[in-house]
């Protein structure tokens, strides 16, 4: 037996005949088989290039995706520090912001919804809503 | 940037052009050893197509991009992972069928005939010998532990180096030299006197 042991690299004698034999086997592999296998080579090329062809799609998507999701981010980051959102009310809008607060307001709607101090309430508040000012 | 046309595109990219070629071309420097090995290991012409087959499918569809220096082990590390589930397949197929009460021969496993008749060569009794050698070889190979066999079948027959093949068998370089001395004494053991 040879003393080759497992760390040696260079193929002695009988790893020379084995390749020679098993190379020698694989040249006579019939034409059935190399037929077989080149259809399968192609086959997988073709995948291979399918799967190419979506990826650069994809990848030629990808700058107007981008520009997109990033206008989308920035209009949603800025939106609630608009300068817009800061300026003062026009004095026409003031009364209907007075009166949508009132509606809001819990305890207005209890007057409201109270009989007997229905019509001080309504006057009350016509008075507040036309002048601005607080008649008591 | 490549370009590329969408819908019914084909693409002109001359990088990826290359790389189709690269891969063609080292698919088709392996197959027929690749064919080579899942035969000594699945002992049946189709089964080793198959195999061989669904190896290739799966180089190109998860690995083509990696630099074609990967792809002699990522494909054998494919191709003996294949092995490994059809060699399992067939166990189970093999517990089921026993356990029948009436099963035929058609699914048996048959190794296939090793000797190929060679046909119109100058050298008949030289070929002969090649074919009886070639037929011992692969009668010991058959007869190897399967982590033997592989590596020895990686090591010898397509060449790969320690770290490769210990890449396409999934263990370490340490084991791959182990499995292979292992090999070799056995396959010495039992060709000693058939090729002395």
């Amino acid at each position: 037996m040879s003393p080759m042991g497992p760390m040696q690299e260079i193929p002695d004698e009988f790893e020379r005949r084995a390749r020679i034999l098993l190379e020698e086997g694989v040249s006579r592999i019939d034409g059935r088989i190399r037929s077989r296998l080149n259809q399968a080579r192609h086959a997988a090329l073709a995948q291979a290039s399918v799967r190419r062809s979506v990826f650069w799609r994809y990848f030629t998507f990808m700058p107007a995706a981008g520009a997109v999701a990033g206008a989308v981010l920035v209009a949603v980051l800025l939106w609630p520090h608009s300068p817009a959102s800061q300026l003062p009310l026009p004095e026409s809008a003031r009364p209907t912001v007075e009166d949508m607060d009132l509606l809001a307001d819990g305890e207005a709607l209890d007057l409201v919804s109270d009989e007997t101090d229905s019509g001080a309430f309504y006057e009350w508040a016509v008075d507040q809503t036309d002048t601005g000012e607080t008649h008591t | 940037m490549p370009s590329a046309t969408h819908g019914d595109f084909e693409l002109s990219d001359p990088t990826t052009n290359s790389q189709s070629r690269a891969l063609s071309q080292f698919l088709a420097g392996v197959e027929l050893k690749a064919f080579k090995i899942a035969q000594a290991a699945l002992r049946q012409e189709d089964d080793a197509l198959d195999a061989v087959q669904d190896a290739m499918l799966q180089l190109a569809r998860a690995y083509a991009d990696r630099p074609p220096a990967e792809w002699k082990p990522l494909f054998y590390r494919i191709l003996e992972n294949r092995i490994r589930d059809m060699q399992r397949r067939r166990t189970v197929r093999g517990r089921v069928i026993s356990w029948l009460p009436f099963r035929g021969d058609e699914d048996e496993d048959e190794a296939d005939p090793i000797a190929q008749a060679p046909s119109e060569e100058p050298q008949p009794l030289r070929r002969l010998e090649i074919a009886e050698a070639m037929g011992a070889l692969e009668r010991a190979l058959e007869g190897l532990p399967r982590r033997q066999q592989q590596v020895f079948m990686l090591r010898t027959l397509e060449g790969l180096d320690v770290a490769q093949t210990a890449t396409a068998m999934g263990c370490s370089q340490g084991s791959v030299k182990t499995h292979y001395f292992r090999a070799l004494q056995s396959l010495r053991a039992q060709l000693g006197e058939f090729w002395t």
